[in-house]
């Protein structure tokens, strides 16, 4: 092929590969300039937020900020100035309409005259149970079973106790030795059932009667949640445990969909709709070291979207779609004071720093207005997230590749332009018989001088062969210009069939490379 | 902010790098180094042609040669050119940064642009020659002073070989010392003619370069006691120049002469073995030269024709 042609082949390749990589870029949708960035609208010192949630609780039709410490639930308006509150001790609360209202109550799980559970609807406090025979607070929840809402608390030795709206025991179960860590909601078959988790691994699914559906055990877990993620009318069950291990089981039967080792404590696992697609369902978990990871759940298995990291232990994860893309971004808070959002692609883009490690976030609408909740040890924070992007950016990598195909091409023609540098071996040749004769013996002169050196030991080894390699090879460019020439020649050279180097015709083994010679 | 030091200070040292480097090759030969040794094109020339075609073929390759270079140098600044670009386009990246966007689209294809800069700019060094030693001048001068003692329609043979003196294809022999340090003598044969005169002679002439140089070596330093390589070192060259007229009887006769015989200095050259019998002249002369003008070549050449006396016709 041509020195011409070759610059504008090797260019029309590379530029094919610059344009084809710029393409998958600009249409794959994985590249945008877009920044996230927060206003604080109000903010209020509360200290050791445990529980936070934005809920309408009052029935006025407008969102409230509920959040709890041990000690302390505090209702907040919008605005964030105090509703109701109340203080207990030791108390664990949740969520949920027990008195059919549809307003949600709130349930409170707190060691009184024994362990007690009050509700407190409307900011209405009404005592539920005293005495209970059950320890220590550790987990509550309303469970809208088939046969009705119940309230099954978990305790701090695996006790788990179940009652009725009006506060009536239904059924009591032990499940494990240790602290309840997990306690929801989960269907299966489309009926509901309340899956428990404690610190020792032990894992159970009960109908609303308190009979075990299936009992497990794995490595001692740290977090514990129920999601119906393929929309079968069956739920999974997530786990992270204590050395690491991501699991979804099936609800129905226990059986493991998915495992995967995550190499650090999962501290918590929340459902964020990354994508859009709600017929595949996001899981994001974290790590106790700092460690992000997305999963995606086909309904049959999961697989890994992307990871990342926090720079401390992940305390907590919420989605909220910021870019109003259809698509849920995840709100992540660590223990050292840092919030960031993580894309769907796995990019972190950093929120400002709080002073104390993240204890809860919440998403949710406050008046008009949607607002990321972040409790930290000493301050609730209400921020108005927003997010800009320059329009038409997914395309720049198409304009970049244009550019350097460009320069690409112009570089071609420069190169294609300039003239072949000539061979650093010439000969000036004559190609008269006489001329070739006296070159000839010229040539045979020179090796028979050559041997001479060797004989007295002037030249020696390396320096013998290589004159004598170039010597018999100008002698076989001889040779050649004889017969080009159609002049008679006696052939005195042959060439080494290994290396190639001229020797002389009859040697038996080459000089140069030892090859042995057959013909 | 911390997070963008590193990356920035990453990006500044591989700029700097990246534009010496650019800057480096942009750059015309560099000049003869003020001491040390300057290194020339590398050039074998096989000859067995007429005067005129070689001196022809010569300076048309000299030509040549220039040509590519001259071709090159016309583009030199291009790729520094496209190094700015590059850094330009990346700049766009930072300025995106800057109003709070994260974006590596522009340094990428920045990146790509120094990649094709670095290219191109070792694409047009292809085209880069070296100086012409000064031997290929003076092998042009001898052919051209020779050209018309050549019988008529004869060729020169032989080769001028400028490939370089201390090649390890041209390392004669080794001694190693009572250290154990190892020696090497080169022998370069760099002109090497044969050519019929129009008065009958045969002339041989060869133009060899014998240097020394000692290899590095391994020492215990006497102080510290740490092991030291000694860099190689160069122990001196001296030129020879052999020389054979097989002579014509028909036309002359040879006769001893006061002004050539052995121990005299002619020109550069003094003469270190001189045998006329059986009719043919073979002198061997030495020169502690490094570098032999042509002028003493041909005067030596001359001087050894004084051994000649022309017969009575």
């Amino acid at each position: 092929m041509s020195r011409k042609i070759i610059p504008f082949v090797v260019a029309g390749i590379l530029v094919c590969l610059v344009m084809v990589v710029a393409g998958i870029f600009s249409f794959g949708g994985s590249v945008s300039a877009q920044k996230f960035g927060s206003d604080v609208a109000w903010s209020r010192p509360y200290t050791g937020a445990e529980s936070m949630k934005i809920l309408d609780l009052t029935g006025d039709g407008q969102n409230d900020l509920f959040i709890q410490s041990p000690e302390n639930l505090t209702v907040l308006d919008e605005t964030g100035e105090p509703i109701f509150g109340f203080g207990y001790q030791s108390m664990k609360t949740t969520l949920g309409d027990v008195n059919g209202d549809n307003v949600e109550d709130i349930v409170v799980f707190h060691i009184d005259a024994g362990a007690s559970v009050d509700v407190i609807s409307k900011g209405q406090r009404t005592k539920l149970a005293t005495s209970l025979t059950i320890g220590f607070p550790s987990r509550v929840a309303v469970i809208r079973f088939s046969s009705g809402p119940q309230i099954v608390l978990g305790d701090s030795s695996g006790n788990i106790l179940s009652l009725g709206t009006d506060g009536a025991p239904r059924w009591d179960a032990k499940l494990g030795s240790d602290e309840v860590r997990g306690m929801d909601d989960v269907k299966i078959d489309g009926q509901t059932f309340v899956a428990i988790a404690t610190y020792d691994g032990s894992l159970a699914v009960f109908d609303g009667q308190g009979k075990a559906i299936w009992r497990g055990s794995q490595e001692q877990l740290r977090r514990m949640r129920a999601f119906d993620m393929n929309g079968d009318g069956t739920g999974e069950i997530i786990t992270g445990g204590e050395f690491g291990a991501f699991k979804i089981y099936s609800a129905a039967d226990g059986s493991l969909l998915f495992e995967k080792s995550l190499g650090q404590a999962i501290s918590e696992v929340r459902e964020v709709e990354l994508n859009g697609d709600p017929s595949s369902r996001e899981i994001v978990a974290g790590g106790k070291e700092g460690g992000v990871w997305a999963f995606t759940f086909d309904g049959t298995t999961a697989s890994q979207i992307w990871s990342g990291s926090m720079s401390d232990k992940v305390t907590e994860i919420a989605g909220i779609d910021i870019d109003d893309d259809g698509k849920e971004e995840a709100v992540i808070g660590d223990d050292n004071g840092k919030v960031a959002i993580f894309t769907g692609n796995g990019s972190r883009n950093n929120l400002p720093d709080r002073t104390s490690g993240i204890a809860r976030v919440d998403v949710g609408k406050l008046g008009t207005e949607r607002y990321v909740v972040v409790a930290d040890m000493s301050e609730i924070q209400v921020n108005k997230v927003n997010f800009s992007s320059i329009p038409g950016f997914q395309y720049t990598p198409l304009i970049v590749g244009l550019i350097v195909s460009v320069v690409i091409l112009v570089i071609a023609g420069i190169l294609a332009s300039i003239p072949k540098k000539p061979e650093m071996k010439v000969s000036f040749q004559d190609t008269s018989i006489e001329s070739l004769n006296a070159q000839r013996r010229m040539l045979k002169e020179s090796i028979a001088d050559v041997e001479r050196l060797r004989k007295a030991g002037e030249v020696t080894g390396d320096a013998y062969l290589a004159r004598l390699k170039r010597l018999r090879g100008d002698l076989a460019d001889n040779e050649s210009a004889f017969k080009k020439q159609g002049y008679n020649i006696k052939i005195e050279t042959i060439q080494c069939p290994n290396c190639g180097g001229t020797l002389e015709l009859g040697m038996d083994k080459c000089e140069y490379c030892g090859q042995v010679l057959l013909s | 902010m911390e997070a963008l030091i590193c990356p920035a200070v990453i990006i500044m040292v591989i700029s700097i790098t990246v534009f010496s480097y650019l800057r480096n090759t942009a750059r015309k030969k560099t000049p003869a180094p003020a001491a040390g040794k300057k290194e020339f094109q590398p050039v074998y020339i096989s000859i067995a042609d007429k005067p005129e075609s070689i001196m022809r073929g010569m300076d048309r390759f000299v030509a040549e040669v220039n040509r590519t270079e001259s071709a090159g140098d016309k583009w030199r600044w291009v790729p520094m050119i496209i190094f700015l670009g590059g850094l330009g386009v990346m700049a766009i990246d930072g300025l995106l940064f800057l109003f709070g966007y994260r974006s590596l689209v522009f340094v990428s294809g920045g990146a790509l642009l120094w990649i094709s800069a670095i290219v191109m700019a070792r694409s047009l060094r292809k085209s880069d020659s070296k100086d012409f030693s000064p031997r290929y001048k003076s092998t042009k001068t001898i052919l051209y002073t020779l050209r018309d003692d050549l019988k008529p329609s004869g060729t020169f043979n032989g080769h001028l070989d400028l490939t370089g003196a201390m090649l390890k294809s041209k390392i004669a022999r080794e001694t190693k010392d009572r250290r154990d340090r190892t020696t090497q003598y080169f022998r370069d044969e760099w002109l090497s003619l044969k050519a019929k005169l129009y008065d009958g002679n045969v002339l041989r002439v060869s133009a060899i370069q014998r240097s020394k140089q000692r290899q590095p070596y391994w020492k215990r330093s006497q102080i510290s006691g740490k092991m030291k390589q000694k860099p190689a070192k160069f122990k001196g060259s001296e030129q020879q120049l052999k020389v054979r007229i097989a002579v014509n009887p028909a036309a002359y006769q040879i006769v001893s002469s006061p002004q050539f015989r052995q121990g005299m200095n002619i020109g550069k050259y003094t003469i270190s073995q001189l045998n006329t019998e059986g009719g043919i002249i073979d002198v061997v002369a030495s020169s502690p030269f490094e570098e032999i003008e042509h002028e003493h070549i041909l005067g030596f050449l001359r001087s050894a024709y004084s051994l000649l006396q022309r017969k009575a016709v």
